[in-house]
């Protein structure tokens, strides 16, 4: 359809974008008093910390699985159904991530929070759907 | 005989996905004063409750699993689809785990100071969607599509 060549193509270019995002942050809260909470792929990040935070800190591995599935899609350029399971698989962890921003945009806009989405999730986002294009038609040249 | 097998594991396989968003995935049990009962912080698919209060922006994690346990009963008719329906599952487990493993420790760290006897964990929810994906990925294996 696309050929082999324009598929692995595409498939990289998900893993390049994927790898993009677990570096940048994925979204942040910005409170009165210049306190911003900032979350991205390998922990979380409070600005301006003021004395009365609550206890506890949430320290996400939201990269964990994200990185599995983009060490299944690397996999897929030589063998393709490590690629369909990589693509198909980052998209499940990324549906349970949209369930997570949503409910903590609420939470935020609740207790008077600036919410943002940051751009390690957009390139999260659409390193996924690329991939899963491509991985679906490197599945289909073969087929 | 194994196409059967594969039919009905993948239909046990979405059923068990589709049960568990019903069931606790985490359960935080709190005295918010010493000498109370218990609260209960319950998280499920569809909903999270404090005690008797709803969180109203709970985190619907319903909507992504049952996507994937959709994607896992149409490989029924499409063979290919059961595999990538089976690794989206797989992947919305894996998110979810992380997600609880981190939620779990956060309750535990801050509100150890207000309860010691305090007891957060997994439910039962995230057991049964763990199972879901080992028996579809069992269909997939019984009856590859190629």
């Amino acid at each position: 359809m696309i050929g082999r060549p324009t598929a692995i193509a595409l498939i990289a270019a998900g893993v390049v974008l994927t790898a993009t995002a677990m570096v940048l942050p994925w979204y942040s809260t910005a409170y009165a008093g210049d306190v911003e909470v900032v979350v991205r792929a390998w922990g979380t990040e409070i600005v301006n910390k003021p004395g009365d935070w609550p206890a506890g800190e949430l320290s996400p591995w939201y990269g964990l699985p994200v990185a599995l599935t983009a060490a299944l899609l690397v996999a897929g350029i030589w063998i393709n159904r490590a690629a369909l399971a990589g693509a198909a698989a980052q998209l499940g962890a990324v549906g349970i991530t949209v369930a997570l921003v949503v409910s903590e945009r609420g939470h935020a806009i609740e207790q008077q929070g600036d919410f943002a989405i940051g751009f390690g999730l957009v390139f999260l986002a659409i390193g996924t759907v690329v991939a899963l294009a491509g991985a679906i038609a490197v599945h289909r040249e073969t087929a | 005989m194994k196409k059967i097998l594969s039919i009905v594991l993948l239909g046990l396989a979405t059923a068990a996905a589709v049960t568990a968003t019903f069931l606790p995935f985490s359960e935080l049990l709190i005295r918010l004063a010493p000498g109370q009962p218990q609260t209960a912080y319950v998280t499920t698919g569809w909903s999270t409750h404090f005690g008797g209060t709803k969180d109203e922006h709970g985190p619907l994690f319903a909507i992504p699993i049952i996507a994937a346990a959709t994607a896992v009963l149409l490989g029924i008719r499409w063979r290919k689809v059961a595999f990538a329906g089976a690794a989206a599952l797989a992947g919305v487990t894996g998110m979810l785990f992380v997600y609880l493993l981190n939620a779990i420790s956060f309750h535990k760290s801050g509100n150890i100071t207000i309860d010691p006897g305090l007891e957060a964990g997994f439910g039962n929810g995230i057991w049964v969607l763990i199972t879901a994906v080992v028996l579809a990925f069992g269909a997939v294996v019984l009856h590859p599509d190629d």
